[in-house]
């Protein structure tokens, strides 16, 4: 005997740990250097991509966790190069409305690059369970979907854990608090901007695998996830990591309990429908704080 | 002045060749090209007018396009008005909606505003995609009628299928559009937005309403991208939801930011550019074998936000100017 | 002042342009006998549509060794319509007025076909569709329109006889891919569910693209219909058999058939055991000499690749128009004129070819191919298709699903 809504409950669950992920490293980018990256969701596929490449030399278990490591150095790589030489130049010079477009062209190279490269055919990051499954009583999920869930919320935990304890972490936090008083207080303010977008992108790489095995690798997988974590991070608050991670789980839940109480064709609009209402009431997010201002 | 009277030469040159040019060049496919590029400058002028004149980021403005298409299309097919009316009624439609994306900008900025467009056009977007009993879902809206034949007696009527035909009314329209969103520019109105590009809490403080003026844009915009929709559907003669995508708008977005944003010709250059050169690209193909005029427009966005942020005419303003004193 | 010697400035900078890029592309009158092939090129079909043009290159390229027709080479010129109706739209206008194809061949997704053909018609300019199976594409009264493959109702009539006199489920349930393709099949089957008394217990859809389906298992699991009727393309069906094995969920899957491809093989595995289907796969019917050789010289021209349904029918289309060209004698050089010529000589086809004889009805469908239902059964670990029903071209008796701890 199995609980639909349970089953849903947890299929929302998993879905939404991946969310939480990419929409964290997105929120960090934006809480400490102001960019809303819209090709934030790229970096995920192209970390997808590094899995499906690493697994050819490595199978099985080893394969599937090397291709973790692999895709969170290879993202973290190309996020410090983009940030540099991209970003970086902009953030004096010109307004919100370039970054935002120049994220935009990121993300149409990318895309559409990735389509060139690697063929527009969807690939699957071999599962090393072989699709096992595991029933529990009242609901069942396959053994791999529980370990994706498990290691998102691992990273979660050492993320929370090297932000609130390490020095860089809180230099990090303090940066995004307010820059100026943060270089004030001799914090490297360059450093800071580099090693938030190399973590930034890492997780959304390390996001990109999670979701490639669930589901399937393909150049336009990017698209959905970047908006979803966008709305995710609205819905947390733009900068607040905590929030982040609430709003990706109540996304994903409320899309597979949508979907199954409501109406499936619109599933992917609920995130939408959501972002819409919080913002009309709350602007700021359910967690945000005043707007910051830059000193 | 010696200028002058070269001046007007060139200008009337100009005019004389625009509409002569399906006459000259006779290829079909070419002016399918210039019936399209119009229909872009129509959509660009209009993303420009919010983006440009008032800061106003729309990532959704496809979803106007979408509306006044489908409204002009269903209206044609299911109660048989007459297109020519369903062009205004497409875009007055699509001010409606228009409205609704106004009223969160009044709070909502960058990348907030930004979402919440996005989040607007993918709405309806799987609205066109599964009410599947009024728009037929994916399938789209075929069959959808031409401008219907103007009779001028029982003999002459001038049919609107061809696509040369078809550019004449397309040029009437973005003429008007071009000379109307001069004049609204230069109003105080148009004075008014800009303001409100730079300092909105300024604006506020010296007695602008901005809420006002927002919604007006929002709606004088979304008409235009309606209209612009309509003509769409009555020229392809088939609509789907697919139109109403996100890349449409970056297509748009695209092309605005190349030509120069905040200008009265940028979108028109952008438009006609892009339109061109994606047609260009496609030589390339056969050498390359490969379909690169994606990563080709991807690449062009950035390098103009990175090189040439005020776009082409950005360029052209600079190489104009004449050269500025040092000092104040 | 400033401003309209800018705009006449840009105004010429564009125009050069305009003309600089157009008229590169703009050739003298080609030799080449041009036909104009449409096809999800690019987006999750890609790889069918690529199996496709496979097979319709093994044509062209047999004919222009020996010469082409009448000394002109034979030139495909490929469309691609990216599986949207608008881009459908786009591409087969530009081959008709710019590459100035005498005939359009090529297909596959029926929501774009039923677009494109009707710009054909519109043009005047025949096309023969491949794959797609919406009815709505020959039923029009457009006479310039035919179809080398079965409509829907005939591609299906193979699984329905079965479902009706042998299989006789009592519950039945929809998961449908969200475009023609899959609410055309969804109608047939809910006629026949009425028919043989099935209650239906859910209509579930996807859009092509989703990869994630738990939501919708999850639902089916808890209906536990014995039939699941779904109609998807290959990525997004073998998504749904491997998401169906981690959910548990069991039942008898009964597809179109289109999604058994190599790809759809190896995506799913072993997980896509007991799914049925309808089927024209040349290599099921290799008893027949015609499919036996077309099998024997695709593997010889591709390097061992074995021919799927999508390479077959692609033969078959390309086939199909070269014999019209062929019939209707020399081109004049005259478009439209060339164009009508094709367009008569296509309506008395009569050839034998992969899929059984081509000929085509009154309303340009073709009626004299007849698939087969067909259910995925494990060789040793391998999955394989099987001819089930009728017992005279049976290769294998129907296969009950087992639950997945009995697999």
């Amino acid at each position: 005997m199995e609980s639909l809504f349970l089953q849903q409950v947890l299929n929302g669950l998993i879905v939404g740990s991946v969310y939480c992920l990419i929409a964290i490293g997105l929120t960090m980018i934006f809480g400490v250097m102001r960019i809303s990256n819209f090709a934030h969701g790229d970096f995920s596929m192209l970390g997808a991509y590094f899995a499906i490449y690493f697994v050819l030399f490595l199978s099985g278990w080893a394969g599937w966790v090397g291709s973790l490591v692999v895709a969170a150095v290879g993202v973290g790589l190309i996020g410090f190069f983009v940030e540099r030489f991209l970003f970086r130049p902009l953030l004096t010079r010109w307004t919100d409305i370039d970054i935002i477009m120049l994220s935009i062209g990121l993300f149409i190279l990318l895309e559409n690059g990735a389509r060139l490269f690697f063929g527009a055919t969807p690939e699957m990051i071999p599962d090393p369970f072989q699709s096992k499954t595991i029933n529990f009583l009242l609901f069942s999920t396959s053994e791999i979907r529980l370990i994706c869930l498990l290691f998102s919320c691992i990273a979660i935990f050492l993320l929370q854990l090297f932000l609130t304890k390490t020095k860089t972490g809180v230099a990090i936090r303090a940066t995004s608090q307010n820059r100026n008083a943060a270089a004030l207080m001799g914090i490297n303010i360059s450093f800071i901007y580099s090693l938030t977008f190399v973590v930034g992108s890492a997780l959304a790489g390390l996001g990109g695998v999670l979701y490639g095995t669930i589901f399937a690798v393909f150049p336009m997988m990017g698209a959905m996830p970047t908006l979803k974590a966008f709305a995710v991070t609205i819905l947390g608050g733009m900068g607040n990591i905590r929030g982040a991670v609430f709003g990706g789980f109540i996304l994903g839940v409320a899309e597979t309990l949508g979907g199954n109480y409501v109406s499936m064709q619109y599933k992917n609009a609920i995130g939408f429908v959501i972002v819409i209402l919080v913002l009309l009431v709350i602007p700021q997010g359910l967690f945000g704080g005043r707007e910051k201002k830059w000193g | 002045m010696n200028r002058k009277p070269l001046k007007s030469l060139f200008i009337i040159l100009g005019i004389l060749i625009v509409l002569a040019l399906p006459l000259i060049i006779r290829d079909r496919y070419f002016q399918h090209l210039l019936v399209l590029s119009g229909i872009f400058i129509l959509l660009t002028s209009s993303w420009n007018l919010l983006a440009g004149y008032s800061g106003l980021l729309n990532l959704g403005h496809a979803a106007f396009f979408g509306i006044g298409g489908y409204s002009s299309a269903l209206l044609a097919l299911k109660l048989n008005l007459s297109p020519w009316v369903g062009l205004p009624l497409g875009g007055a439609i699509a001010s409606l909606f228009g409205i609704l994306l106004g009223i969160p900008s009044f709070r909502l900025s960058g990348p907030y505003l930004a979402i919440t467009t996005i989040g607007f056009c993918e709405i309806l977007r799987l609205v066109a995609m599964n009410w599947v009993s009024l728009t037929r879902g994916s399938l789209g809206l075929y069959g959808i009628p031409p401008l219907t034949p103007l009779n001028f007696s029982t003999n002459f009527s001038i049919k609107f299928v061809s696509e040369q035909n078809a550019y004449y009314v397309i040029l009437i329209f973005v003429s008007l559009t071009l000379i109307l969103l001069n004049r609204l520019v230069h109003s105080e109105f148009g004075i008014g937005l800009k303001s409100i590009r730079e300092d909105e809490l300024g604006s506020q403080s010296i007695g602008i309403d901005t809420s006002r003026y927002k919604l007006t844009v929002f709606m004088i915009s979304a008409f235009l991208a309606g209209f612009a929709g309509s003509f769409y559907a009555h020229y392809v003669r088939l609509i789907s939801p697919e139109m109403m995508g996100l890349s449409e708008t970056f297509n748009i977005l695209t092309m605005v930011m190349v030509g120069g944003l905040g200008t009265l010709f940028g979108p028109v250059v952008g438009a006609i550019l892009l339109t061109f050169l994606s047609e260009g690209l496609r030589f390339l193909e056969d050498f390359v074998k490969i379909d690169i005029r994606f990563v080709i427009y991807g690449g062009l966005l950035m390098a103009t936000i990175l090189f040439m942020r005020n776009g082409i005419v950005g360029l052209f303003k600079e190489v104009a100017k004449p050269k500025e004193s040092n000092g104040r | 002042m400033k401003t309209s010697v800018l705009f006449k400035g840009c105004l010429l900078v564009v125009l050069c342009f305009m003309v600089l890029s157009y008229g590169t592309r703009v050739k003298a009158a080609e030799p080449p006998i041009p036909i104009g092939i449409l096809g999800p090129f690019t987006g999750s079909l890609a790889f069918n549509a690529e199996e496709m043009k496979k097979g319709m290159m093994l044509a062209v390229d047999e004919i222009n060794a020996k010469g082409g027709l009448w000394g002109r080479k034979v030139e495909l010129i490929f469309g691609d319509t990216e599986a949207k109706p608008d881009k459908g739209v786009a591409v087969v206008k530009k081959l008709i007025t710019r590459d100035k194809v005498l005939v359009v061949g090529g297909g596959y997704a029926s929501s774009v076909n039923i677009a494109t053909s009707e710009v054909c018609q519109n043009e005047k300019t025949p096309i023969v569709v491949a794959i797609a199976i919406s009815p709505t594409i020959t039923s029009r009264g457009f006479d310039y329109v035919f179809r080398t493959s079965p409509n829907s109702p005939q591609f299906l009539a193979g699984v329905n006889d079965w479902l009706e006199k042998v299989k006789k489920p009592k519950t039945v349930a929809f998961l449908m891919e969200n475009t023609d393709y899959g609410r055309d099949g969804e109608k047939i089957w809910l006629a026949l569910s009425k028919k043989i008394g099935a209650q239906e217990l859910a209509h579930l859809y996807f859009e092509i693209g989703d990869t994630d389906f738990t939501t919708q298992i999850s639902k089916l699991r808890e209906l536990k219909p014995e039939v699941t009727f779904n109609i998807a393309s290959t990525t997004e069906a073998a998504l749904i058999q491997k998401q169906a094995k981690e959910l548990n969920f069991v039942t008898q899957w009964i597809g179109v058939g289109g999604q058994f491809t190599e790809a759809y093989f190896k995506m799913a595995g072993t997980t896509c055991q007991y799914a049925m289907g309808s089927s024209l796969e040349p290599t099921l019917a290799m008893k027949n000499p015609i499919v036996a050789d077309f099998v024997k010289r695709y593997e010889a021209k591709y390097q061992k690749a074995r021919p799927g349904i999508f390479s077959s029918q692609g033969y078959d289309n390309i086939m199909v128009i070269m014999d019209a060209i062929k019939r209707a004698e020399k081109l004049t050089g005259d478009l439209p004129a060339d164009r009508n010529r094709i367009r008569d000589a296509l309506t008395k086809t009569s050839i034998e070819l992969t899929q059984g004889k081509i000929e085509f009805d009154k309303t340009g469908q073709v009626y004299t191919v007849t698939p087969s239902p067909v259910q995925v059964q494990l060789v040793d670990g391998k999955p394989q298709l099987f001819i089930i029903y009728p017992p005279a071209r049976a290769g294998a008796t129907y296969q009950v699903p087992l639950p997945w701890d009995k697999r």
